[in-house]
Formats: C-alpha cells, sequence, structure tokens
C-alpha cells in the first residue's frame, strides 16, 4: 500500500506536467481547430531558458518564472503567424507539418546553443522531501501540482467569470458570427496560441528541476500530453486537467508494478482506442455534424 | 486534373533509362549504395503518397510500415540460413520480401479500422502514436528484435546461387521502384484512382453518390502501408544490419516531408523530393549536427514558396501555358446507346411519420409525406422550419427517432448517406461541393462509379475490355453533361473555376450519373440568375418526363411553382399544409406562417 501511494504521487506529479501541456493543445484546438504539433518542443525551450537564466545567468527562480513565461508567450506569438496562420487562412491541413518543423528547428538551435547533455537545474525549493501521512514528496513535485491547481482554478475563473473568457467561448463556439458580435476574433486566436506556449514553457520550467534540461527533454511530453488531451476530450480544458493527473499515477503505476517500457505502448496504445470509441474525449460534448 | 494521359509514361521510361545505366559509368560502391537508397525511400514514400497525396490523409507511420518489412524480412532471411542452399538460394530475397509485405499490409489494415474514424490532424496523431509504439516495441522487445542493437549479419539477397553485390542489388531495387511506380501510375489513374483522388476534396460528395468512402480509405491504407513493408524489406537486405534507430517518429515526418517537398498527388513527385532529401546530406560538411535545422527549414521553405512542392508547381506552369488543355488524349468509342439520359425509372418514396430532435429541439414532429412515382414534391417553409433535416434524415445523414421511410414499398433501413444512395435515394447539397481540382467531367465520373460499384482488383489488373467499360463511362459522361448544357470546352476544366450556375449543374449531372430512383435537391435554385433559374426549371421538368421522382427544397416560390406537382409545407418540423401549387399558394395558414400576404396576390 505504501509503495502503492509513493508510486502514485509521484506519478501525479509527471501527470500534472501532461495535463498543464494538454491545456494548451485544447486552448488553440477549441478557438482555430488547431494546435501546435510540437508543443513538446516548446516544453523543452521553457526548461533550456530556464536553464539559461538559472543556472547560467544566476537569477532567482522568482525572476525566472515569470521571464520564461513572458519570453514563450512572445515567441508563441511569433511562431503562430508563421506556421499557423497561413494555413489556417488557407484551410488545409498543412500546419500539422509546419508546426513539427518549428519544432525540428527548436530542437537543433537548443542542441547547438546548449550542447546535447544533460544540464541540470537545482530544484528552487531545496531537495529535502517531505512527509506527508509517511509518503515523502519532493518539495518541486508539491510545486508542480500546486500550479496546477491554481490553473486549474484560474481558467475557471477566466472562462466563467472575465468578458475575455467569454469572448473565447463564443469563438470556439461559432468563430463567423464572434465576429459579427465585435469580438476581434483574429486576436484570440493569436492570443490563445501565446497561452499555450506559456503554459509549455512553464511546464519546462516546473519540469528541469528533476529531468534536467537536454534537447529532447520535451518530445515525448508533448506527445504523451496530446494522448492526455484526446482521451479526456481537445474541448474539455478542466477534465484535461484532471486526467492529466490521472493519467500520470497510472504511468506511475505501470512503471513501479510492471515494466517501465512498456509505459509509453500502453499509453498511446490507449490514446488510440480512446479515439476509437469516443472521438470527442471522455469529458467533451459531440459536435453534431451539419451537412 | 488532366495530367493522367498516356504521355506521362515518356518521362517514365526516359527515368528508367538514365537510372539503369547509370551504375555502370561510376566507378566504386559509395555512390551505388546512395542511389540504391534514394530508390528505397523513393518506394516508401510513393506509398505515402498514394494515402497522404492522393486521398489526403497525412499519415505519419510510415517508417513504422518500413519497420514492420525490414523486420519481416530479416527474420525471414535468418530463419532460412538451415534450408539447404539451392533451396535457399530461389527463396532469399523473395520470401522476406513477400512476409514483409504481408505483415506490414495487415499492420496497416489493423491501424486503419480506428484511423479511419478520425480525420486531419487527430489522423496524423493516432498515426504518430503507432509509429512510436512499434519504434518502442523494437526496443523494448529485446528477445525477439535485439533491442537497442536490433538485428545483424542480415544475408545479402541472391539470384538462384549467386550473390547480389552491391550493384546487382541496385539492379534489383530499381526493377521493383519501376514497378511500384507504374503501379501508382495504373491506380491513380483507373476510376479507384479517381474516387481515391475525390476523398480528398469532399467525402460527403464521394459517399453521396452511394460510395462507401471508408472501405475506399481502408484500401488505400493497406496498399500504402504494404509498399513500405517492401521498402523496409528492401532495407534490410540492403543494410545488413538494421535497429531501431532507422525507424523513429522523425524518420515518418522524413518521408512525408520528402512527399511534401516533391509535390504531394503527383506521380514524380514523392521519387524527386526524396533524391533531394536523401542527397543533400551528403554534400554537407557537418550536416548531422544541422540535420534538423536543414530538413525544418526546407519544410518551412516548400510550404511557403511551393505548396504543391517541386514537381506540382512545374506541371502547374506547363498546364498555365497550354491553357489547360489539351489534355487527355480522347478516343469516342462508338456508343450503342444513344438512348436518352433522362429516361430513368423513378421511385415512389412515403416518408411515415417521422420526427427527429436535436437535444431539446424538435427539429421534425410527425412528419409524412407521399411522393408518387415520377411527380416533383417540393418541400418549402422558413429558415430553421426542418427541411434540410427532412433531407438529411432521408439520404441517412441523420437516423430518425421514430417512424420510418418506404421507398418503392420497402423500408429504407440504412443508416449512411452511401448506403442510402445505394439504394436509389441520390441527393445534392445546399452548398454545392465541388471537389478540389477534379475536373468537371471527373466529377460525374465519381456518379457512375457509385452507380457500377467500385472494384479495386478490376482496377488494377482488369483486361482490356474493362479498361473499354471505364472509357464507355467517360463517353456517357460527356453526352451527360451535354445534354445538360455544359459545353465541351468546359469539361475537362477544374470544377472550380466554373460559375455557380454550371457547379449546380455538375451536382446535379453526379447524382443523376449514380443511379437514382428519388432525387433530393438541397435549394438547387439558390444563387443562381434568373436564365439559371428557368434553366434549371426546365431541366427538372424534363427529368420527370424521364420518369425521375424529385423531392425539392427550395425558397424560390416563382421556382417552386414552375415545377412541382405538390408543395408541402413545413414550419416547426411539421407539415403544415400539403396540396397542389394553387391551393398552397392561397391556404391562409400558409400565407400567414411564410409566404406573406403580398405575394399571395402577385
Amino acid at each position: 500500500m505504501y509503495f502503492f501511494l509513493q508510486v502514485a504521487v509521484s506519478g501525479i506529479a509527471a501527470g500534472a506536467i501532461y495535463g498543464l501541456v494538454a491545456v494548451g493543445y485544447s486552448l488553440t484546438f477549441s478557438t482555430t481547430r488547431t494546435f501546435n504539433f510540437a508543443l513538446g518542443m516548446w516544453v523543452m525551450l521553457g526548461g533550456m531558458l530556464t536553464y539559461c537564466l538559472n543556472v547560467q545567468m544566476g537569477l532567482h527562480s522568482i525572476i525566472v518564472l515569470p521571464a520564461v513565461t513572458a519570453l514563450l508567450f512572445a515567441l508563441g506569438l511569433l511562431a503562430e503567424r508563421i506556421s499557423v496562420y497561413p494555413f489556417l487562412r488557407a484551410g488545409n491541413d498543412l500546419w500539422v507539418v509546419s508546426t513539427l518543423a518549428v519544432g525540428f528547428l527548436l530542437i537543433d538551435f537548443a542542441e547547438i546553443i546548449w550542447g546535447r547533455g544533460q544540464n541540470s537545474v537545482p530544484p528552487y525549493f531545496g531537495d529535502e522531501p517531505v512527509l506527508l501521512w509517511s509518503i515523502s514528496i519532493r518539495p518541486q513535485q508539491l510545486l508542480t501540482i500546486a500550479t496546477v491547481c491554481g490553473i486549474y482554478f484560474g481558467l475557471e475563473y477566466f472562462y466563467r467569470r472575465t468578458l475575455s473568457g467569454k469572448a473565447v467561448r463564443a469563438v470556439s463556439h461559432d468563430r463567423e458570427v464572434s465576429s459579427l458580435m465585435g469580438i476581434n476574433a483574429r486576436r484570440i486566436e493569436a492570443l490563445s496560441y501565446a497561452t499555450a506556449s506559456a503554459l509549455a514553457g512553464l511546464a519546462g520550467f516546473l519540469i528541469v528541476p528533476i529531468t534536467g534540461a537536454e534537447p529532447h527533454l520535451g518530445t515525448g511530453i508533448g506527445f504523451k500530453a496530446f494522448a492526455v488531451a484526446t482521451i479526456a476530450g481537445l474541448t474539455a480544458p478542466r477534465g484535461i486537467l484532471l486526467f492529466g493527473l490521472l493519467y500520470g499515477a497510472f504511468e506511475g503505476l505501470v512503471s513501479g508494478y510492471f515494466y517501465p517500457g512498456m509505459r509509453d505502448i500502453i499509453g498511446f496504445t490507449l490514446m488510440i482506442v480512446a479515439l476509437y470509441l469516443r472521438p470527442q474525449g471522455l469529458f467533451g460534448q459531440r459536435e453534431e455534424e451539419r451537412a | 486534373m488532366i495530367l493522367h494521359s498516356q504521355a506521362r509514361f515518356a518521362p517514365l521510361v526516359f527515368l528508367a533509362a538514365v537510372l539503369a545505366v547509370a551504375p555502370l559509368l561510376l566507378e566504386g560502391t559509395y555512390y551505388t549504395h546512395l542511389a540504391t537508397s534514394v530508390l528505397i525511400y523513393s518506394i516508401a514514400a510513393i506509398g505515402l503518397n498514394i494515402i497522404a497525396g492522393y486521398a489526403g490523409q497525412l499519415s505519419l507511420a510510415q517508417a513504422a510500415f518500413m519497420a514492420i518489412g525490414a523486420y519481416s524480412a530479416a527474420f525471414a532471411s535468418k530463419s532460412l540460413d538451415g534450408v539447404p542452399l539451392w533451396l535457399r538460394g530461389g527463396l532469399q530475397p523473395w520470401l522476406g520480401m513477400g512476409v514483409g509485405i504481408i505483415l506490414a499490409a495487415l499492420a496497416g489494415g489493423v491501424l486503419a479500422i480506428p484511423v479511419l474514424r478520425v480525420r486531419g490532424p487527430y489522423l496524423a496523431m493516432m498515426t504518430l502514436a503507432f509509429a512510436w509504439i512499434v519504434w518502442k516495441i523494437l526496443l523494448e522487445w529485446v528477445s525477439v528484435t535485439g533491442g537497442d542493437l536490433g538485428i545483424s549479419s542480415i544475408p545479402k539477397a541472391q539470384f538462384g546461387s549467386i550473390e547480389l553485390d552491391e550493384r546487382g542489388y541496385y539492379f534489383l531495387a530499381l526493377a521493383l521502384f519501376v514497378a511500384v511506380l507504374f503501379f501508382q501510375n495504373r491506380l491513380i489513374s483507373s476510376q479507384f484512382g479517381l474516387v481515391i483522388r475525390a476523398v480528398k476534396y469532399g467525402e460527403l460528395a464521394v459517399a453521396s453518390a452511394g460510395i462507401d468512402v471508408r472501405r475506399v480509405k481502408f484500401a488505400t491504407f493497406v496498399i500504402s502501408s504494404a509498399v513500405a513493408g517492401l521498402a523496409g524489406a528492401l532495407f534490410a537486405h540492403q543494410q545488413s544490419y538494421i535497429n531501431p534507430d532507422s525507424f523513429q517518429v522523425f524518420d515518418s515526418v522524413f518521408i512525408l516531408l520528402a512527399v511534401l517537398l516533391g509535390g504531394a498527388g503527383t506521380m514524380l513527385g514523392p521519387v524527386v523530393g526524396t533524391t533531394v532529401l536523401v542527397v543533400l546530406p551528403e554534400m554537407l560538411h557537418e550536416f548531422a549536427k544541422y540535420r534538423l535545422i536543414v530538413y525544418g527549414g526546407i519544410l518551412l521553405f516548400a510550404l511557403y514558396f511551393l505548396p504543391r512542392g517541386l514537381v506540382g508547381e512545374m506541371l502547374q506552369r506547363a498546364i498555365g501555358r497550354r491553357e489547360r488543355g489539351p489534355g487527355k488524349p480522347y478516343v469516342a468509342l462508338k456508343s450503342e446507346t444513344t438512348q436518352n439520359v433522362f429516361e430513368v425509372r423513378g421511385g415512389s418514396l412515403y416518408i411515415e411519420h417521422v420526427s427527429r430532435s436535436f437535444g431539446k429541439l424538435l427539429a421534425l414532429n410527425d412528419v409524412s409525406l407521399r411522393v408518387e412515382r415520377g411527380t416533383i414534391h417540393a418541400v418549402i417553409g422558413p429558415n430553421g422550419a426542418g427541411k434540410t433535416t427532412l433531407i438529411n434524415v432521408i439520404a441517412g445523414v441523420y437516423p430518425s427517432d421514430g417512424g420510418r421511410v418506404v421507398l418503392d414499398g420497402a423500408q429504407m433501413m440504412s443508416k449512411s448517406l452511401d448506403g442510402a444512395a445505394r439504394l436509389g435515394i441520390i441527393r445534392t447539397f445546399q452548398n454545392v461541393k465541388t471537389l478540389g481540382d477534379l475536373s468537371v467531367i471527373e466529377h460525374v465520373l465519381i456518379g457512375f462509379a457509385g452507380k457500377e460499384g467500385l472494384r479495386l482488383g478490376r482496377s488494377l489488373f482488369g483486361s482490356r475490355r474493362r479498361g473499354n467499360e471505364w472509357l464507355r463511362q467517360w463517353d456517357k459522361s460527356r453526352e451527360l453533361l451535354s445534354s445538360l448544357g455544359i459545353p465541351h470546352h468546359l469539361q475537362e476544366a477544374p470544377a472550380n473555376d466554373l460559375s455557380q450556375g454550371h457547379r449546380r449543374l455538375i451536382e446535379i449531372a453526379r447524382a443523376i450519373a449514380a443511379g437514382p430512383r428519388v432525387l433530393l435537391l438541397d435549394e438547387p435554385a439558390a444563387g443562381l440568375v434568373a436564365d439559371e433559374v428557368r434553366n434549371m426549371a426546365s431541366l427538372l421538368r424534363k427529368l420527370r418526363e424521364g420518369g425521375m421522382t424529385i423531392v425539392l427544397v427550395e425558397h424560390n416560390m416563382e421556382f417552386v411553382r414552375s415545377v412541382a406537382d405538390i408543395i408541402a409545407v413545413l414550419d416547426h418540423g411539421e407539415v403544415v399544409a400539403c396540396g397542389l401549387p394553387k391551393d398552397i399558394v392561397t391556404d391562409e395558414r400558409v400565407i400567414a406562417s411564410y409566404l406573406g400576404p403580398s405575394d399571395a396576390t402577385s
């Protein structure tokens, strides 16, 4: 039982990261019906920038956090303009490939700037495990879980209580009509991409003290986050965050009890089966197809 | 498009000849090995081109299918070690290739089942997940696949007792490459290939002709994976050592990149793209360091500046110069039948107590209509009255919640658009669904494909007589289009270049070709100018005289009155009136709910 809880809790901490990235897929998907196929590479970029600012330049993590998210936000805007917008307007699926291409560029740039090796980043709040009901949790994991809870309630507040949140929901529902109502749909599209990148950057910031910073850090995370997003339902951001935690726990248990190598195989197979059985996702609403 | 002519074989033959002679002029094995690699990856890219280029399904699993082919071939060939030489020699590369192709095709078929339920980005992600799974299995199932280290000392390919050297293997790869290229050309220029190309631009329009789109995509997916399996088997015998590194997710993206760069949906595009991408790294120093930057950069460049790919852009220029002519050398067959294209045996359609709701909204409430054979039945009503929903229920797009639809006395059991179409209920769409760059006549051929039924085997390996049948369909399509008033010189043009009026006619021509017993027309007069509306009216009358049954949803009252035998008025999902046109226009409830007082006096 003790082992079970221990494994599950560290799994949940990893799952929080998936949830964070997966929400990014959901944000852009609901506003544009597209997403950044290489969002995982943006997690890596966030992690690398964290290493650069925190370790190489010696800045305090309190400053690094806003700096990294702001940088990623700005770069996300730029990347949307370059790799998504042209294809969005042309109405084809080639943004799948163009966002992947940008992701490849990011990996190689990171390799050239920071090298191929592991760069370690010290934990932001020390490495002394906290004991909670005799389960030891690293402060870094607590921070991650706390951040995701914060994002969850933030999203809740944003969508339900703010005017911009309502505008986002309106655009997700019907872009054309919301444009006619005076909502700047184009701005919302661009901002959703920027926010997705910022969230990915935040995930990178949170994960590097655990995994270390290296150029291929985000690839697997990005695809697994997508698995989380689709199984939960791309149009249900809060469901995604919850399911992210669950998925993380599941991964932890598979690795703990079974065999770590099976983790991805089972996870991705689940994604394929889930998409087959329930294309709109566990928490998603089915969209009626109109002829 | 008009690019599927016999003339396209000429550059192919030339290419094959050059490739056959080239290695004889080269010294050493380096270039021969490189050229063999180009051929092998070209085969994989051609396979991907069929599903991604022509059918428009962006698959990111091609390298995974190659892996399946490569590992199966390696196992098969190594398992022959104990077999006596004289027998082994005859089996060596062929057994492995066969097993590789079959297993890759099987894997493709299994993956196709979930994949074909989804579209666009979901499909890309699902195939990517599959590629990841295969790669992981290769890494983790160490006892079978050798894990990281892979499989080594795969025997060289043999012809009889002769072991093929680098040059010999090049010729083997070349022969298979040419075969695959011809296979692609034959497939794409067949009836089945036409449907594959149509699926890329609009599944609804294809399904509305009575074609089971999922079956078409399934077959295409399996073919594409089988070709990748062949490429993988060739790869295994070329390398004599394989490991998971060659079959990562990135390699699948690389093959897609080759297709997009060369020109997706062009015959030689994948070959050109692969050649550039395989040869380029050999020319760059320190390439390994900048691999992703170079490929990512090329990809973005191609997407921006060469959206049709290298070959696609060249073809586009060439067509521009010739002003889209003369296209396929057209040989008219003697038509034995001079029967009127409008002569059909219409059916009767009874709609009995049909209801349909969306959530709490009751879109159709106990609707009953009797449409007799050879009549035109119009359904009018305000926006949101449920007219299009009614069409969708009859055409099998939505199931009804209650009631039934009876065609010629038999209850319609079909639950899909294409199933209903095969029973003879053919619909058109309010928003005209023309298919990308398919020509006008190809739209009509899609209709015929739905009527005659698709046969993949016949399309690929059919005899000459079958070929004539295909030509006869071209004939019939031409005749049909001409009698609908679309002149010959427009029939080869891309349908998207034509006016709204002509595109409406094309849609009706496709519907007629699909062999309807009942024609469902969703606002056929919308967006037409006065002349075209009159033309449409006389066309519908001609169809009725020929025996067709037509159900028509329309807003243009003048048009409706000029063609309809019976008018039903729908409001809030209920039939509020139904009768002869002259009675309907004076019915007070109809005037109140829909026509308004001024219309009645006009």
